[in-house]
């Protein structure tokens, strides 16, 4: 009877405990799933706390580590709030390493670090989730882009042969992954990037041909045209005249230009204090009112920045921020960071303004126009050295280029410069025995095309100039209040 | 005397004694004759008994010969024991035994004594009484609750109520009820109405199907008796080289058309005149004989050790040239020693069908593991079952009846007849929703999916997947092409030496191909796919000729549409017939399906002694790549072979990954090299 008592009681035990465990995980399905038919319904609030639920009630369960993932992705997705996603992917992280959503959730994690990196050592921890994502989990659906995270990431450090090698696999591993078009296309910019233009030409054809109802599919198609036209044929310019075709005198001094990440046109008209958008032929205001602005930036979400000597101007903020007495304004872009890069005539440096607030200076001649370069870094023209210097994201000179180098004649002066995505700049030129014209360089700042304004039969004022997708040049004429295609 | 009783048996055992065992015909014989020529009582009664043992647990399905010769050897049984104090008691059994296999059947009156004869009269009117029958016309069937026999003018039936028919092709039947009762004797008389014409056939050969306006009327069996020999002789035939007459009854008014179809014969198509249905009447066609139908089958593999089977008739080792084959729809399977390869075929008349074979991966269905029930069991099960008609790729080998998975793959690895297996298991839960579908190698590399039993179609993907196999070499021509907005046709990137020495020129678009406008790659593929042997391009001028070469791939690794066990299996299988670069390609491709199942030690080997011959697109850059991949996998132990392989890799500047247009693989070599150092 000793003997059997405790025997008994375990039994009891198991019994009572048994079928409460499979209640446990009953009750944990069904709130999970109320919690995604409320979700799906957009009653969110409902979702969550049926979320919140089933994390209490059952913590143990396998529907607890997807539950966190959920409310996670719901912080970023929805609510836009990625800094409230974190401590669920912290939770999911610490506690459920087992379960298959940690791959998901440290991929989600190191995306959400990595947005919050403004220099290259911020990286470091998103790497390290990515890396985790392709140690521990090397059969989840995530692998692909954890690889492109990391690519993107090595990327950003400048590292363009690492980076390859996680692009490449991204699309190579599992070729029908979501991510793979992407991975294609940053593939081909990335060989570009270390010189090979067939390679980056044959990767973006692949990508039109495996995916061609992509996004990247479209952007592809332009990068290859524009590349082949600037960097294989090579046309001599020539003036198609007034643009869009037969219209003239329809702006009120345009002065500046800009193309946004979609394509469009930016225009910014000084007698109306304000940029526009130019879409099908049709304009429509961009960004804030400015009065005399002397930049124009687009953002990769879409916004339009305008600088003036008043400051920055950017919405929804009523009043410009002060730029720090920068008064003769010559050009600005944005990093990768989300850094704004500004040139001004009366400092020799150039100020980088953080996207946190933070504002210092990287030693530089003193840059008369700058414009964006893939790389991350910036092209500034420097008159008084009568260099364009290609600089890294760090700001060091990694190509220079003497003005007139490779011209019938030098010239002395930029006025404007413009990048267009795909490694070419285009530089807007003055003086010297060259005079007014355009020039066209490659990523590796040699000369791909020039022509003067006089051999093109070109006699307004040009202030600024763009380049499009279809390999012309978009010049603006304040004098006459038009805008000039080369082709 | 005893030699004359005994013709009538000798003709009758000729006649259809061929179905039963041909020894029992002999001891009949042998019984009879020890009888008549010898007196031999023992040795008869012996070889009767044997008969009659023989015959005896057959006896209601026996023909009416066999059931003759049992009737007599009881007959004589009773005699040769009544001759005996010993035995006599036995006598009677014996005439009981034979009432009742056949009450009809009359004892040998002059065998048998008066006395014995007697008894077996007593012995039948106690069970059986007679009935006379008439007819009106003659040569009908007669059935006797409902049992079909010879229109006997007398027979015995058991005491009762009986349902009488009598029935003949073109006449309306007759049938009558009739009480039997002891000692009584009942007569019944049909006649019969004429309700239409029949057509009597004699058709060779026997098997023939008939079929009348296309409605099938059964089968000719059997062999013509003496009745036929009026028709057959004068065209130099005997009687039996017909089949027995088939007869057309209820022929309705107007022309018919009459179809004679078999099996290795010429269909025959014959048209009937009106005038033979009206005015009624029994018409007997002339007897029609079927041309024999036949074509050639060549079958031939660049595999060896290849056995054809054709429905499964074992024909031989391939190559099998000109071999006849009976016209019609066969299920021609090749047996390698690795894999098989199946396919459905009709051999035409007078035409050569010629196969080449290349062996398939077999896929072993091992069966559903356990016996948990589950809704929709028997669906899934049958749908498992008929799998294999789904499959175009792998040959399938379903379950094999009352054989557990277990044993099955047991088997299966023993007799190594199939590459591919196929395990369904249910997914506990409390109610099954849910089945796991394992498709492994035999070598074990092996991929799950799970599938909803009740779903529409539960098999559909895994049998997409299992009828997609990757290429490994496509079309090309050696051109490196670019679709540029504004072009007229694909802009040359680049071109090989020899497009280039043809007179193809970089930096320009193509603008036709074979004398057809050329608008994109897409169109060029398209051509491509078409294309024997060369194809002709122009650039806004004279075409020329470029010949189309096969450049090599990579297989796409975790592609969802592949099912990479069944890809391991095909790999495996092109192997063994390949030679040269082929052979070294397969192994590259293979060394990557392995690294697809993570076995990077299996990969090396299968890559590190491939050598290819080319050094631009897939080639040996591309091995040497890969191989130093798998030794990075193995891990820092392997770092030097790694590092060895991939500045191998090095050296072929132009080697790519996945295709003739994939990314270099040198920067991709270089940076690995870096991060080793």
């Amino acid at each position: 009877m000793s003997l059997a008592f405790p025997w008994s009681r375990t039994l009891a035990v198991l019994l009572c405990v048994l079928p409460a465990l499979a209640q446990d995980g009953d009750l944990a399905e069904r709130l999970y799933r109320s919690g995604e038919r409320a979700y799906a319904a957009k009653s969110y609030k409902e979702a969550l706390d049926t979320w919140g639920q089933l994390l209490q009630s059952a913590p143990k369960s396998e529907f607890a580590p997807r539950a966190l993932l959920d409310l996670a992705r719901h912080q970023v997705e929805v609510e836009h709030k990625p800094e409230a996603a974190l401590p669920y992917l912290d939770r999911l992280k610490a506690e459920y390493m087992r379960a298959p959503e940690a791959a998901d959730g440290l991929l989600l994690r190191g995306v959400l670090l990595a947005r919050q990196a403004r220099r290259s050592a911020d990286l470091k921890d998103a790497m390290a989730e990515f890396n985790r994502v392709l140690d521990l989990f090397p059969e989840s659906p995530a692998v692909p882009e954890a690889h492109f995270q990391l690519g993107r990431a090595w990327g950003n450090q400048g590292q363009w042969g690492k980076s390859l090698q996680h692009f490449v696999e991204a699309f190579r591993i599992r070729p029908d992954a979501a991510i793979a078009p992407r991975a294609m296309l940053k593939a081909a910019e990335t060989m570009d990037l270390l010189g090979d233009l067939p390679g980056c030409l044959r990767m973006l054809q692949r990508l039109r041909l495996l995916a061609p109802q992509s996004p990247e599919a479209q952007e592809a198609a332009w990068r290859i045209a524009v590349r082949v036209k600037h960097r294989m044929q090579k046309p001599p310019f020539s003036n198609e005249g007034s643009w869009p075709a037969g219209r003239v005198k329809w702006l009120k001094t345009p002065t500046l230009l800009a193309t946004a990440p979609d394509g469009d046109l930016l225009l910014y008209q000084y007698d109306l204090d304000h940029a526009f958008r130019l879409h099908n032929g049709e304009l429509s205001p961009a960004g804030p009112g400015a009065p005399g602005a002397k930049a124009l930036v687009a953002t990769a979400t879409g916004e339009v920045w305008l600088l003036s000597k008043a400051g920055l101007h950017r919405e929804p903020a009523a009043a410009p921020t002060p730029l720090g007495g920068l008064g003769a304004i010559t050009g600005a872009a944005l990093d990768r960071w989300g850094a704004l890069w500004v040139g001004d005539a009366k400092t020799p440096a150039l100020t980088v303004l953080g996207a946190d607030g933070t504002s210092r200076t990287v030693a530089s001649p003193t840059a008369n126009a700058l414009a964006a370069l893939p790389t991350g870094g910036v092209v500034i023209a420097a008159d008084a050295d009568r260099k364009l210097l290609f600089l890294d994201a760090d700001g060091q000179p990694r190509t220079v280029v003497p003005y007139g180098k490779d011209l019938p004649a030098p010239f002395r002066y930029v006025l404007a410069l413009a990048s267009d995505g795909a490694g070419q700049v285009a530089a807007l030129v003055d003086g010297g025995d060259f005079g007014e014209g355009v020039i066209l360089l490659g990523p590796d700042g040699a000369l791909l095309r020039q022509a003067t304004f006089k051999s093109l039969g070109i006699s307004g004022r040009i202030t600024s100039l763009a380049l499009d997708r279809s390999g012309g040049l978009i010049l603006c004429d304040r004098r006459n209040d038009l805008l000039i295609r080369l082709n | 005397m005893r030699l004359r009783r005994f013709l009538p048996f000798v003709f009758l055992l000729s006649l259809g004694l061929g179905a039963q065992d041909p020894a029992l015909k002999d001891t009949f014989l042998q019984a009879k004759a020890l009888w008549a020529s010898q007196g031999d009582r023992e040795g008869a009664t012996a070889r009767f008994e044997k008969v009659v043992e023989g015959l005896m647990p057959k006896g209601a399905t026996l023909d009416t010969a066999w059931t003759q010769v049992l009737c007599e050897s009881y007959n004589w049984l009773a005699v040769l024991d009544d001759r005996s104090a010993q035995t006599k008691p036995r006598a009677q059994g014996r005439l009981q035994a034979l009432i009742d296999l056949n009450p009809d059947y009359e004892v040998d009156r002059a065998l048998t004594s008066q006395r014995l004869a007697a008894l077996f009269d007593r012995l039948k009117g106690e069970k059986y009484a007679p009935v006379k029958f008439s007819y009106l016309p003659e040569g009908g069937t007669l059935s006797v609750d409902g049992h079909p026999g010879p229109p006997l003018a007398r027979r015995f039936l058991p005491f009762g109520v009986h349902k009488l028919s009598y029935q003949r092709p073109g006449y309306a039947p007759s049938e009558l009820s009739l009480e039997i009762a002891p000692r009584e004797v009942k007569s019944a008389d049909f006649k019969l109405t004429r309700v239409s014409s029949t057509v009597t056939l004699y058709v060779q050969p026997s098997g023939a199907e008939v079929l009348l306006d296309g409605r099938s009327l059964g089968r000719t069996r059997g062999q013509a008796g003496p009745e036929a020999a009026p028709l057959a002789v004068p065209l130099g035939l005997r009687p039996e080289d017909f089949a027995e007459a088939f007869v057309i009854g209820e022929l309705a008014a107007g022309k018919h058309q009459l179809e004679l179809r078999a099996p290795c014969f010429r269909t025959k198509v014959l048209q009937m005149d009106g005038a033979l249905a009206t005015p009624w009447a029994d018409h007997t066609l002339e007897p029609i004989r079927l041309e024999a139908s036949k074509g050639t089958l060549s079958v031939s593999s660049a595999w060896s050790g290849g056995e054809l089977f054709l429905s499964g008739q074992n024909q031989g080792p391939l190559p099998v040239a000109q071999l006849p084959v009976c016209s019609g729809p066969y299920d021609l399977q090749v047996r390698f020693p690795g894999g098989g390869f199946s396919r459905r075929i009709t051999v035409e008349d007078g035409k050569a069908l010629v196969v080449e074979a290349r062996p398939k991966p077999r896929l072993a269905f091992l069966g559903l593991e356990g016996e948990t029930d589950f809704t929709g069991r028997a669906r899934f099960l049958a749908q498992l079952e008929a799998f294999g008609d789904r499959l175009q790729q792998v040959a399938y080998l379903p379950a094999r009846p009352g054989e557990s998975p277990k044993q099955a793959l047991a088997r299966v690895k023993a007799s190594r007849e199939a590459e591919l297996i196929l395990l369904a298991t249910p997914v506990p839960d409390k109610v099954v929703h849910r089945v796991e579908l394992l498709v492994a190698t035999i070598d074990g590399e092996e991929e799950r999916l799970l599938v909803k039993p009740l779903e529409q179609d539960p098999l559909g993907p895994l049998a997409a997947r299992l009828n997609t196999v990757p290429p490994i070499s496509e079309p090309g021509l050696g051109l490196s092409l670019l679709d540029v907005p504004g072009e007229p046709g694909p802009w040359v990137l680049s071109a090989s030496e020899a497009a280039q020495k043809a007179g193809i020129q970089t930096g320009k678009a193509l603008t036709s191909a074979n004398g057809k406008p050329l608008l994109s790659i897409q169109t060029l593929r398209q051509v491509l796919e078409g294309a024997k042997g060369s194809v002709a391009l122009a650039q806004g001028a004279a075409p020329v000729a470029l010949p189309v070469q096969m450049e090599a791939l990579e297989i796409p690794l975790s592609a969802s549409d592949l099912c990479y066990p069944a890809v391991l299996a095909q790999l495996r299988l092109q192997y063994a017939g390949a030679k040269g670069d082929e052979a070294n390609l397969i192994r590259l491709n293979l060394g990557l399906g392995l690294m697809h199942f993570r076995k990077y030690d299996k990969a090396i080997d299968l890559l590190r002694d491939a050598r290819l011959s080319t050094v631009a697109g897939v080639s040996q850059g591309t091995l040497d790549y890969h191989t130093g991949q798998c030794f990075l996998r193995l891990g820092s132990a392997y770092q030097a072979e790694a590092m060895q392989a991939f500045r191998q890799a090095l050296k072929y500047p132009q080697a790519t990954l996945l295709g003739p247009d994939g990314p270099l693989v040198a920067p991709l070599a270089r940076q690995a090299l870096e991060d080793l150092k």
